[in-house]
C-alpha cells in the first residue's frame, strides 16, 4: 500500500469515528432546539424555549442536584479506596492477584442489573434504603475497578527507584508516599477521579432499584417521562448533560493540564 | 556475645578511622549468591570503586549498604555503627542512582531542598544551603528549571548535588556514568574526583568500566560472582593482578596456555608448543613444575618491530606473522601468531601513532616484552 492511500484510509477511520461518535450529540443539540411539540431531527424551527421550560421545572433541577450529590458521593468514596487500591495493586506482588484480576473485570462480566439487585438486597437488610448517599456508594462500588485500572496504569509507569531515592532522602515511609508516589500517580488519579464521577452522574439502572419517588435521580426521571412520551425537554436536558462532562474536562485543563494524559507513560 | 564484639569493632573503627564496614556479608537470593561472604573497610574521605562484570552482584552489595535490602548474613558497620536495624531513611548515605531517579514533579532547587527538608534543616538555611550545591555542581541560577528541561549531563549534577547537600557521612554511586556518550563520561569523571576531594566525603562508586575505576579510585575492589576478587590501589589492580580473573578484567590481555618447568624465586621457566618462555609467578600462587598454567600479557606491555634491534631493551623478543590490525584510532592492536606459539596469537599495540606506520596482515614483525609483564597464574 501506498502512503498516500495509507493516509486516505486512516483518514476514511478517523472520519467515521468523529461521525458516529458525534452524531447523537449533534442530532439531540438540534431536537433540543426545536420550536415544535414533538421531537424531530432536523428541528422544525428554532427555539430556546425547552430549556426554559426545563429551567423552570422544580423536579428536574431537584434532580439533577441530587445526581450532582451521587456523582459527589461516590467520587468522594472512590478517591482513596481506588487510589491505594490501585498502587498496592500495580506495585506489591500481593496474594489472591488472581481473584482480585477476576474482581477487576467485573464490571464487564456482571450485568448492572444483577448488581444493582445485589445491592438493593443488602441495602434493604440494612436499613438503608431511602436516603440518597447509599446510592452515590452503589455507583462507587459498581465503577471502582475504572478508577483502579486508571491508578494502577499509572503506578506501573512509576520508577521504583524513585521511592528508593525519597528513602536515601531521608523521608519516612508516609512522607515518601505523599510527596513522591502520589504525584507521580496524579494523572490515573485524576483520569479514575473524572471517570466515576461521570459514570455516576449518569448511572440508571442500579439507580433505578435503589431510589424512590421522593430522590429519583435525574437519569431515573428522564426515563421515567420517556414512559409517557418522548417531548423535546428531554433532548434538553440531554444537552445540559454534555454540557456538564464537557466543563468537568474544561476545568480539569485548567487544573491540571489535559497534556497531563498524554505524558503519563 | 554478639553485642560485645561489636562494641569493641565499634570503637577500634573510630580509633583507625574507618568509615565503612562490611563484615561477612552475603545476599542469597533463591537462585543464586549474589553477593558472598564479602568483607572490607573503607577509611574516611577515600574513593572506592567496585568494579566488576554484569551480574557480579556489585548493585546488590551498594543497596544493601544503602539500607534498601537486608544482607541474609553479616554485618555493616557506617561510621562506627552496626546499621543492620537502622531503615534506609535514617542513614546518612547520599546516593546517586544509576537511572539518576530525579523527582519529575519537583524543579532542580527543590530536588536538591528535598533531602534538607525531610531531613529536618532550618527551612532558613534551606535556600542558601540549595545555592551553594548548585554552585559546587556548576549549575548556579538553574535552580527554577524543571528537570525535564535539562540536558543528560546537567541532571547528573542534580542529582549529585542532591546526594551531597545534606552532607552524608557516605557516598554511593550506582553507575550514575553508564548512560553518559563517553566524553561527557570522562569530564564527569573528573569532575566527581573533584567534588569528593573538595568535600572529602567517603564514596563507593560502582561502575563496570575499568578506565573509570583507574582513573577515579583510591582503591579498587574487583567482583566477580558476589565473591571480592582483589581489593586494592588502582597501580597495584593494574601492574599486579591477584589472578586470573583480574588479570583478564582489566586490560586487553591474552592468555597463552603454558607448562611449568621450574620456578625460582618467582620466575618462572615455561614451555609453550616448540618455544621456551619466562615468566613472573603472580601473587603468591605455587606453581608446580610439570604441571599446566597460564601466562597473561596485556597488549600494551607488548612492542611490536620489523627487526630485533628495535626491541634489543626487552627480555624476552620473537619472530611471528600479522594475523589481524585492528584500527581504534589512537591505537592500534596488533594480534600476532608468534613462531613455535601453536595457534596462540599475542596482542600488542603499536606505541607509536606519530609515525603512522602500520603493518600489514602477513607481515613478518618482531614482538618483545619484559618477563615481570609476563603473569603466571594457575591453571
Ligand atoms: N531481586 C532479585 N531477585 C533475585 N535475584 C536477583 C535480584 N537482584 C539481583 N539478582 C541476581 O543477583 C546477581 C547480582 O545482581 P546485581 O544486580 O547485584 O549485579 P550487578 O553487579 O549490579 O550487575 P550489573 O553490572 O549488570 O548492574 C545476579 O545474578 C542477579 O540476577
Ligand atoms: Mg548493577
Amino acid at each position: 500500500m501506498t502512503d498516500r492511500s495509507k493516509a486516505v484510509v486512516l483518514w476514511l477511520l478517523v472520519g467515521f469515528s468523529v461521525v458516529t461518535l458525534s452524531a447523537p450529540t449533534a442530532v439531540i443539540i438540534g431536537a433540543s432546539l426545536t420550536s415544535g411539540k414533538i421531537v424531530t431531527f432536523p428541528p422544525d424551527g428554532l427555539s430556546l424555549q425547552w430549556y426554559a421550560q426545563i429551567l423552570g421545572a422544580f423536579d428536574l433541577r431537584a434532580a439533577f442536584l441530587r445526581s450532582l450529590y451521587v456523582a459527589t458521593v461516590c467520587t468522594l468514596i472512590a478517591l482513596p479506596c481506588g487510589t491505594l487500591a490501585g498502587i498496592v495493586f500495580a506495585k506489591h506482588r500481593i496474594r489472591f492477584r488472581k481473584g482480585i484480576q477476576v474482581y477487576l473485570l467485573l464490571p464487564f462480566t456482571i450485568p448492572l442489573i444483577g448488581s444493582g439487585v445485589g445491592l438493593m438486597l443488602v441495602f434493604g437488610a440494612g436499613g438503608l434504603l431511602g436516603s440518597l448517599w447509599p446510592v452515590g456508594l452503589a455507583c462507587c462500588a459498581i465503577n471502582l475497578p475504572f478508577m483502579i485500572w486508571a491508578v494502577a496504569g499509572s503506578a506501573n509507569a512509576l520508577d521504583p527507584d524513585l521511592e528508593k531515592a525519597a528513602a536515601n532522602c531521608g523521608a519516612p515511609p508516609v512522607q515518601t508516599f505523599l510527596t513522591v508516589t502520589l504525584p507521580a500517580v496524579m494523572p490515573g488519579v485524576i483520569t479514575g477521579a473524572l471517570l466515576m464521577f461521570i459514570l455516576a452522574l449518569n448511572e440508571f439502572l442500579v439507580s433505578l432499584l435503589l431510589v424512590d419517588s421522593r430522590i429519583v435521580t435525574l437519569p431515573v426521571l428522564i426515563y421515567n417521562s420517556i414512559r409517557s412520551i418522548i417531548t423535546p425537554d428531554l433532548a434538553a436536558i440531554s444537552v445540559v448533560f454534555v454540557v456538564v462532562a464537557a466543563m468537568v474536562i474544561a476545568i480539569l485543563d485548567r487544573l491540571v493540564g489535559l497534556d497531563i494524559f498524554l505524558k503519563s507513560k | 556475645m554478639g553485642e560485645a564484639v561489636t562494641t569493641s569493632a565499634t570503637r577500634t573503627d573510630a580509633v583507625r578511622n574507618i568509615a565503612v564496614s562490611v563484615r561477612r556479608v552475603s545476599m542469597a537470593y533463591p537462585a543464586v549468591l549474589a553477593v558472598d561472604d564479602v568483607s572490607f573497610e573503607l577509611a574516611k574521605g577515600s574513593f572506592l570503586t567496585i568494579l566488576g562484570p554484569s551480574g557480579s552482584g556489585k548493585t546488590t552489595l551498594l543497596q544493601m549498604i544503602a539500607g534498601f535490602q537486608a544482607p541474609t548474613s553479616g554485618e555493616i558497620v557506617i561510621a562506627g555503627q552496626p546499621v543492620q536495624s537502622v531503615p534506609a531513611y535514617q542513614r546518612s548515605i547520599g546516593m546517586v542512582f544509576q537511572r539518576l531517579a530525579l523527582f519529575p514533579h519537583l524543579t532542580v532547587a527543590e530536588n536538591v531542598a528535598f533531602p534538607l527538608r525531610m531531613r529536618r534543616f532550618d527551612a532558613r538555611t534551606i535556600p542558601g544551603r540549595v545555592e551553594r550545591y548548585l554552585d559546587l555542581v556548576r549549575l548556579p541560577g538553574l535552580g527554577n528549571r524543571r528537570i525535564q528541561q535539562l540536558s543528560g549531563g546537567q541532571q547528573q549534577r542534580v542529582a549529585i548535588a542532591r546526594a551531597l547537600v545534606f552532607e552524608p557521612d557516605l557516598l554511593l554511586l550506582d553507575e550514575p556514568l553508564a548512560s553518559l556518550d563517553r566524553k561527557l563520561r570522562e569530564e564527569m569523571q573528573l569532575e566527581f574526583r573533584r567534588i569528593q576531594r573538595e568535600l572529602s566525603v567517603t564514596t563507593i562508586n560502582v561502575t563496570h568500566d575499568q578506565r573509570e575505576a583507574l582513573i577515579m579510585s583510591d582503591e579498587i575492589i574487583v567482583m566477580d560472582r558476589g565473591r571480592i576478587q582483589q581489593m586494592d590501589r588502582p597501580q597495584r589492580t593494574y601492574r599486579q593482578p591477584a589472578n586470573r580473573f583480574v588479570a583478564g578484567f582489566i586490560g586487553l590481555t591474552a592468555f597463552l596456555p603454558v607448562e611449568v618447568r621450574s620456578v625460582r624465586e618467582g620466575v618462572a621457566r615455561l614451555r609453550i608448543g616448540g618455544a621456551e618462555l619466562q615468566g613472573t609467578v603472580a601473587g603468591d600462587d605455587t606453581l608446580l613444575p610439570g604441571g599446566a598454567a597460564e601466562a597473561a600479557l596485556r597488549a600494551e606491555q607488548v612492542r611490536v618491530a620489523t627487526t630485533g634491534a628495535g626491541l634489543r631493551n626487552l627480555d624476552t623478543v620473537l619472530e611471528g606473522r600479522v594475523e589481524d590490525v585492528i584500527f581504534e584510532g589512537e591505537r592500534i592492536v596488533y594480534e600476532v601468531l608468534v613462531d613455535g606459539f601453536n595457534e596462540h596469537r599475542v596482542r600488542a599495540f603499536d606505541h607509536d601513532p606519530a609515525l603512522h606506520a602500520e603493518y600489514p596482515i602477513g607481515a613478518h614483525v618482531f614482538v618483545g616484552w619484559n618477563v615481570r609483564d609476563l603473569l603466571v597464574f594457575p591453571a
